[in-house]
């Protein structure tokens, strides 16, 4: 590597969609729309945009410039600042070690899903049924098909961390495959890499394109819309918004892990990186908003799905118990039916009275959720419903798998740039036994979260691996080059 | 008058029996029929003639599952009728009109045949239930080959193609590099992707020895933006 010059992106155009395919990830799909829910709707944009511009583009502003002004790695290019911050980018690297390992398991359960999908009946969208064929089984029951579907027949999670039940076969296999797939497209390094993110960075706006106008389509969809966009400005003035918004634009940024160094450091000098960081930036922010819009349309349609289907059953319950004709009781006017039989007929009405549920769209809508999920559980139910849902179920899980890759391109990058490097592995190992060799370790650490109890394993990774030590490094980052480097060069 | 009142008494004991034996009720099964629910707009009213189809179609179960009794329509008591479309229902053994047939028995008859007294009134188990039964599930599809093993075989397929190509391709590249610099010994190694340096004093630093440290470095070379 020492006697070749530096390979390099074919095109700026490749080096901003790996930038793209990178920042624009999953936390873009299932954390952004929570937290604009928690936090007041369309309200929440208004921290979110003042953080974009006071933090998250001058810090990639920053780490595009260190990445090319120096052409090394995250390790290389803060020894060459100065020898006492390389263990900066060996922090960086062991975090996006952290991230290699327990990121790709997503990817694994959207392949999973993915080739589940292929079946003319949806396998979440009915609860299996018992041994003696007459009724569902006992867990599925108490729970929904969507939640079984996740947590019995895609995790088989055990009941507390401590029981390790043995390895998923299905889910290490498509661990195994989510690796080869990764290491296929880091095999000859940023030229295949760049092949790739043309794919990985265009083909999922395709997919938010066509899901915002089978959403928006959608019965109900409108109520979850309208919902979104009522902001709640008081929400402005509790602090946890301010923080939620710092915090957002820092993780989906993806700023610290070393992989925008890494992705810049194959740039040419005189690259206008400046330009590329704003573009880049007010993407990622636009498609967070994006997809908020479309999960809000679905969760529009799965919240009035729920309220109607509670009207029903308390329509059903009323018929059966007062031997009512059907035409007379409809959905409308269920409630004016209640009211009326507790008068008329109260001791009657007493016996079902525990079985009475309210009725109400706006805590359907309240119900929040995010990560897994909201992924996972929320949308494949929302999906269940539509016609055709095979073909929203391969279209959408496609999507969360380009995703993911993008986002697995930049962290494996942050790995094997460094680690490219040092001249010691160099020189014995070439540069695609180098990549192999990540890859297998990280595929075999990883199969640890194929376990039975790997979910909670995983929700301890994805809370705590990388949020703290993010922050500490980039400020050092900061520090170090205001400072040490000088803000003048 | 007499005999009148006795003719009269002989036609209704019957009946009159019959509602007795239906309306004690340990026997009989309720019965709740959903037909707007199912049908919407193309729902049919519920008369007689509907009566005496719903009568007939269970004498029939009960037929197909004792296989010899002859079951006959008067087997078939029905009442409490209301207007949700529900009723209780009966049935007596055609030797002995007096006697009624035992629960479990009407129960695995109904449930044998579920699926003929569902159509025949273009309903489904949701909505003609039998309060009591239980409707048997239709068995789980099983298949030979799980479908996602074979869409997964395929892609991990493709997958090892690629990259299997992806190694030979780089391999022969590098076979057919390292005998170009066999042949001539000064020059450096072609990689893919770089711009050949035309002997600046760049280069003669790069054979030197010593760590480079490209931060301080003047790149003018690559002019491209």
């Amino acid at each position: 590597m020492s006697k070749e010059a530096r390979p390099s992106w074919d095109s700026p155009m490749q080096f901003v969609l790996a930038c793209v395919s990178y920042a624009v990830g999953l936390g873009n799909v299932w954390r952004f729309p929570y937290l604009c829910q928690m936090h007041g709707g369309g309200g929440f944009l208004i921290p979110y945009l003042l953080m974009l511009v006071l933090e998250g583009i001058p810090l990639f502003c920053m780490e595009l410039a260190i990445g090319q002004r120096m052409r090394l790695g995250s390790i290389g290019a803060w020894t060459a600042i100065s020898p006492y911050l390389g263990g900066l980018g060996i922090a960086s690297v062991v975090t996006s070690v952290y991230l290699c390992l327990y990121y790709n398991i997503i990817n694994a359960w959207s392949f999973w899903y993915l080739f589940h999908s292929f079946q003319p009946v949806l396998p979440w969208s009915e609860c299996p049924v018992n041994s003696n064929r007459s009724g569902y089984v006992q867990e599925c029951e108490v729970a929904s098909p969507t939640q079984y579907f996740f947590y019995r027949e895609t995790l088989n999670v055990s009941s507390s961390i401590d029981e390790n039940g043995g390895v998923h076969m299905g889910l290490a296999l498509c661990l195994l495959l989510a690796w080869v797939i990764v290491f296929l497209f880091i095999v000859r390094g940023v030229k295949s890499t760049g092949m790739v993110v043309y794919f990985t960075a265009t083909f999922p706006y395709l997919v938010l394109i066509i899901y915002l106008i089978r959403g928006f389509t959608l019965h109900g969809a409108w109520n979850g819309v309208k919902y979104m966009f009522t902001p709640k400005l008081e929400q402005l003035a509790n602090p946890q918004t301010w923080i939620n918004a710092a915090t957002q634009i820092f993780f989906s940024l993806g700023l610290g892990f070393g992989s925008l160094i890494a992705f810049a450091s194959y740039n040419h000098q005189n690259n206008d990186f400046e330009k590329q960081a704003v573009a880049v930036s007010l993407i990622n922010s636009s498609t967070s908003v994006f997809a908020c819009m479309v999960t809000f349309a679905i969760y529009g349609f799965k919240a009035t799905l729920n309220y109607e289907s509670c009207l029903e059953r308390m329509r059903v319950l009323l018929l059966n118990t007062f031997g009512l004709s059907e035409s007379d009781v409809s959905i409308d006017n269920v409630t004016v039916w209640i009211s009326h039989l507790n008068h008329t007929n109260p001791e009657m009405f007493a016996t079902i009275a525990s079985k009475i549920e309210v009725c109400s769209l706006e805590a359907e809508l309240d119900t929040a959720v995010e990560g897994t999920g909201l992924a996972f559980i929320v949308y494949s139910e929302a999906i269940k419903n539509m016609p055709v849902s095979q073909l929203w179920s391969v279209l959408y899980f496609i999507m969360l798998l380009l995703l993911g890759m993008g986002s697995m391109l930049g962290n494996i990058t942050a790995i094997i740039t460094p680690l490219g490097d040092l001249k010691i592995l160099s020189r014995t190992f070439s540069n695609e036994t180098l990549n192999g060799l990540v890859c297998l370790v990280c595929l075999l650490l990883g199969l640890g979260f194929t376990t039975r109890s790997g979910s909670y394993w995983f929700t301890m990774f994805n809370d705590y691996g990388a949020t703290l030590s993010l922050l500490f490094i980039v400020l050092f980052e900061v520090v170090s080059v205001c400072y040490i480097y000088g803000l003048k060069r | 008058m007499k005999m009148i009142t006795r003719i009269l008494l002989l036609i209704f004991l019957p009946s009159v029996i019959a509602r007795d034996l239906c309306k004690d009720g340990k026997d009989g099964y309720k019965v709740r029929l959903s037909i707007k629910t199912a049908l919407g707009d193309e729902a049919y009213e519920w008369n007689e003639s509907e009566m005496f189809l719903f009568r007939s179609s269970l004498a029939f179960a009960m037929r197909k599952y004792t296989q010899r009794e002859t079951f006959d329509i008067s087997n078939i008591l029905v009442c409490n009728e209301t207007k949700r479309v529900s009723f209780v229902f009966v049935v007596t053994s055609p030797n002995d009109s007096t006697k009624l047939i035992p629960k479990d028995h009407v129960a695995s008859a109904v449930r044998q045949h579920k699926h003929r007294i569902n159509s025949a009134f273009l309903l489904s188990d949701g909505t003609l239930e039998f309060v009591g039964i239980p409707p048997t599930l239709a068995a789980p599809i099983t298949y030979s080959t799980q479908p996602w093993l074979i869409v997964f075989g395929v892609v991990i397929g493709a997958v090892a193609v690629g990259i299997v190509s992806l190694l030979m391709s780089t391999m022969t590249r590098r076979r057919r590099a390292a005998d170009k610099g066999v042949d001539s010994g000064q020059e450096e190694e072609q990689m893919e992707g770089i711009v050949k340096g035309n002997g600046t004093s760049l280069t003669r630093l790069e054979s030197k020895d010593g760590v480079y440290n490209q931060a301080f470095s003047n790149d003018e070379r690559f002019t491209k933006l």
